[in-house]
């Protein structure tokens, strides 16, 4: 850790005068731990280039153009097909990768802005040296900083150190994408895969802040069930919504209810990851609408009396929407301000009166400013609420037939629905006063609207589907476990031995967003099917929020019938996008604490062991944003294998391995330096599936990793092929590949493997214990 | 002038536009020529499926007629074993494009490099990321058919978007006219 040393003198009086204001600033001192610093602290781009290129070897990209022109400059536009070269030299490789890099950049940068907004407001608040306690189980506080920057926070000041560090890598990342710069697709995808890694710091940083000052969960298995759906909002009270990821608005309004006294008096509930930051910091108060895709469904409703809006994935439109209903609007963010007029350092009474008068059609406050945005929320909430009673409702059954009579079947609301949804034909039923068909889409459509846009004859598509759905929204009562934040020490002492081992089959993470091109049931399906099966299941962000809106039989969700530990069986919300980092983290954390490998700046050896040891694999199957595309490629650089849904083939391409090349799947084994063969284990680093039976297969599949025991293997083969046969109905054709030695084979299906195996002309082969594709780690003799 | 309207509405295609095809005998003798013809079903091609129209039927028929491979990419796999064709393989859409891609491949019986490409039972997007990256990673040793009931640009070839029960009436008659 480094500290600077800073004095400040506001008035100090001598024989020879007196001295104001001085400050005196004495560069860093650096402030030595435990642990040696590794080879790359704060490393550049060309740092890990050489392990990029490893991973990049195996798993090639398979680019699958969204678009076959570049526009980005006045050269253009240029056609790249096939063999062309644009007007700068770049081709269609070179284009794919460099738009995938600029979405990286995107997404890492507003990981990073929210990250320093956040620490920024945090130091205001609480003191630079508020200090980082994330619980007593968690020692091992922030691995993605120290991994890549060598530092160890000790207090939120010390954050903005990795924060600087990050800031300045994205800057080189994103003038990489500049015309005439780089050319090479895979120094490109080299420079997704840095700007994946600053991400998962970035992340760490905004989580890690939080969660130590604010009083969220920390690292607790046990945080409490929160309620979560539509018919959790108890519409008689002003209803506050807030929509977005930062945490400040619903601090401020939380806070401003319990002074007030108003606690019980108004209903504050969130969408998308706001809804999980709130839900962190007040677990009785605050509700969980839904994920992101029931942010204009529930608007639709008429119920927010006022809509807060933060920042990032959060519909441009929603102050039209807002007006529609006559909701009052307040943007905090700077990154998100809709033309409104700034009021940070207004009267809180006079911005209400402006509000509820509808003088102004929204207000700016900045987000550092909460408990201003607290005070005019809860009051315009009061005093709006009864003024709009009549919005509160949606329009009658009569109403909507009347509408869908306007009909003039040209069909542009299937193609212009991502999903291609039935809309026309359920129009026409809805004409003929059938609703049924309507009400069926509820479960698929993700609320876009694109619909809408496109129809001839102006019919709020969604509105009608929402009326159909009443009585099914109105019933959207579950629960959720709050966001627990970090994975604690002892969870990985516990784990990190069968999972190295492969005795617990492996770590499934269901990340990301709720663009699901069959609807969020299946994500919920695939969750349950990994708990079942005893793998450790870590969810976040929207997924973790569909995942609780279904119910068994007994009417409870997934997350009241599995443990929120962090072990086999165990159903972990870590909490929002930001707290992506403590799934990676806890990888991380077990070849720290379990293995004992230096941590510090020490990042292609710590992602070699994850690679070649750590079973996990990430689902994101509605993920939508570049948020998203940074997120997975973090994944990708520690070597984590990540599967999207078929949707997820626009981010325009994968990184596939082939399984049938033995020279790609060779390592060294660490003792001997011996170049052995281990099988394709990763088969793949980044791969869209079509549909989540094929999603299911492959993740377990993707969970072997080459320093596998023959218990483990058997027990990852068992989960491979009992779900290839459920799904499929026979044994993986590529089984061979998997099986080193005869103990490797599930005992129960050992006649039938065997048989197989002769088939494919099979031969045993040794297990490698410490396999490294680094030569550098071969130990010498 | 026509124009073919896409499965989605911003999917604009790029310079290099699919040939549509609108007559089923062209089809037929499209499929019939080719060397070594590979059909790849999507797990979607269920849907079209009515009374007297069984799609795994009619593309197993085509297949045994022209003795092309088929590529099922998912659970419907179950359903082809059970129609009586030795010749169909199981592997996902990105392993198969992924495979296409690379000119030395040969094939899932390593007899040789397929020309003409079948697909049929996809999303709109998913196929069409997909045949956009054989357009520009595989054209010089790949032709590739949409058979699907929409507009697929990215394909070398494609059927116009078209009424489904017009489609069932297309595919049907491409099958007579390749059975002879």
């Amino acid at each position: 850790m480094t500290r600077r040393l800073r004095f400040r003198i506001d008035e100090f009086k001598t024989d020879i005068g007196i001295l104001k204001g001085v400050e005196l600033q004495v560069g860093k001192i650096v402030e030595e731990w435990e642990e040696p610093e590794g080879p790359t602290p704060m490393p550049s781009i060309t740092d890990l280039r050489k392990w990029d290129y490893k991973l990049l070897q195996r798993y090639k990209p398979m680019y699958m153009p969204f678009c076959d022109l570049c526009c980005l400059c006045t050269f253009g536009k240029c056609d790249l097909s096939r063999d062309k070269r644009g007007a700068c030299g770049i081709d269609m490789s070179g284009q794919q990768s460099r738009i995938v890099l600029l979405a990286c950049c995107i997404g890492v940068s507003t990981h990073l802005a929210h990250a320093r907004d956040l620490v920024e407001w945090l130091i205001e608040r609480y003191g630079r040296n508020a200090p980082i306690d994330l619980g007593r189980q968690v020692f091992l506080e922030a691995p993605h900083i120290r991994l890549v920057t060598g530092i160890k926070p000790r207090t939120i000041g010390d954050l903005e150190e990795a924060l600087d560090y990050v800031e300045t890598e994205v800057t080189r990342l994103l003038a990489c994408t500049h015309t005439g710069q780089e050319g090479s697709n895979l120094d490109f995808e080299s420079k997704v895969f840095h700007a994946g890694m600053l991400d998962h710091v970035a992340m760490e940083i905004a989580d890690v802040a939080q969660t130590a000052v604010l009083g969220f969960p920390k690292a607790d298995p046990d945080a409490p069930l929160v309620d979560i759906g539509l018919g959790t909002i108890d519409i008689n009270k002003p209803v506050i919504m807030v929509i977005g990821h930062m945490v400040e608005p619903s601090v401020g309004i939380i806070d401003y209810l319990k002074n007030s006294g108003l606690e019980d008096s108004v209903e504050v509930c969130g969408l998308c990851c706001s809804a999980h930051e709130l839900t962190r910091y007040s677990p009785e108060r605050g509700k969980i609408v839904g994920p992101i895709s029931w942010q204009l469904r529930f608007v639709r409703t008429g119920v927010p009396d006022v809509i807060v809006l933060d920042e990032q994935c959060i519909r441009t439109d929603l102050p039209l929407e807002a007006q529609k209903i006559n909701a009052v609007v307040i943007a905090t963010s700077a990154k998100n301000m809709q033309g409104f007029p700034d009021m940070t350092h207004e009267d809180p009474d006079k911005i209400v009166e402006l509000l509820v008068a509808k003088k102004i059609p929204g207000v700016f406050i900045h987000e550092s400013e909460t408990e201003k945005i607290g005070e005019v929320a809860v009051k315009a909430a009061i005093k709006i609420a009864p003024l709009r009673a009549r919005y509160k409702a949606l329009p009658s059954e009569e109403e909507i037939i009347k509408m869908a009579g306007k009909c003039v079947q040209c069909g542009n609301c299937v193609r212009a629905c991502p999903h291609n949804l039935p809309i026309k034909d359920a129009i026409l039923e809805a004409k003929n006063g059938n609703l049924k068909k309507l009400a069926e889409l509820y479960d698929f459509c993700i609320a876009c609207i694109r619909c809408e846009k496109t129809c001839p004859a102006n019919i709020p598509i969604l509105t009608l589907i929402m009326k159909a759905s009443e009585k099914i929204f109105k019933a959207e009562k579950f629960k959720v476990r709050a966001g627990r934040g970090p994975i604690q020490d002892t969870e990985i002492r516990t784990v990190g031995q069968p999972i190295v081992l492969g005795e617990i089959p492996g770590v499934i993470a269901f990340v990301g967003c709720a663009n699901y091109a069959n609807g969020g049931k299946e994500v919920m399906e695939m969750c349950e099917e990994f708990l079942k099966r005893n793998y450790i299941v870590t969810v976040s962000g929207c997924a973790a929020m569909t995942i609780g809106m279904y119910k068994n039989e007994e009417g409870k969700t997934l997350y009241e019938l599995y443990s929120g530990t962090f072990d086999a069986g165990g159903l972990v919300n870590v909490g929002s996008c930001v707290a992506n980092a403590h799934i990676s983290g806890a990888a991380i954390k077990i070849a720290s604490i379990f293995a004992k490998r230096n941590l510090r700046a020490n990042y292609a050896e710590i992602a070699d062991y994850v690679h070649n040891r750590v079973g996990a694999c990430g689902i994101a199957w509605g993920a939508m944003s570049q948020k998203a595309a940074s997120i997975a490629s973090g994944f990708w650089r520690l070597g984590i294998p990540v599967i999207v849904g078929p949707h997820g083939s626009k981010y325009r391409r994968m990184l596939l391995g082939r399984k049938e090349r033995k020279e790609d799947w060779y390592v060294y084994d660490a003792f001997t330096g011996e170049k052995v063969y281990v099988g394709p284990v990763p088969e793949h680093l980044f791969y869209a599936a079509e549909t989540k039976e094929e999603a299911m297969v492959m993740a377990a599949k993707l969970c072997m990793r080459a320093s596998d025991t023959t218990k483990g293997r058997s027990i990852k083969l068992t989960n491979y092929i009992d779900l290839h046969k459920k799904f499929f109905g026979e044994l993986p054709n590529d089984l061979h590949l998997f099986i080193r030695r005869e103990a490797d084979i599930p005992i129960t299906m050992k006649d039938e493997i065997l048989e197989f195996l002769k088939e494919k002309g099979w031969e045993e082969r040794r297990e490698v214990p410490n396999p490294t594709l680094l030569e550098e780690l071969v130990r010498k003799k | 002038m026509s124009r073919e309207l896409t499965g989605q509405i911003a999917e604009i295609p790029g310079p290099i536009k699919a040939v549509v095809i609108k007559e089923p005998r062209t089809v037929a003798a499209m499929i019939k020529k080719a060397k070594r013809p590979l059909i790849i079903i999507g797990d979607l091609i269920t849907k079209y499926d009515v009374e007297g129209f069984d799609s795994l039927n009619i593309v197993t028929e085509i297949a045994k007629a022209v003795d092309a491979h088929i590529n099922v990419t998912g659970p419907l796999i179950r359903k082809f074993r059970k129609m009586g064709y030795d010749k169909v393989y199981l592997m996902s859409t990105p392993e198969i494009v992924d495979r296409l891609r690379d000119e030395s491949w040969k094939g899932h019986d390593g007899k040789g490099k397929y020309d003409l490409v079948i697909f049929m039972g996809f999303r709109y997007y998913y196929a069409w990321l997909m045949l956009n990256g054989l357009k520009h990673y595989a054209f010089k040793w790949l032709k590739t058919l949409s058979l699907d009931s929409y507009y697929q640009p990215n394909a070398t070839f494609t059927l116009p978007t078209m009424d489904i029960n017009k489609w069932r009436e297309f595919i049907k008659e491409i099958l007579n006219i390749i059975r002879g």
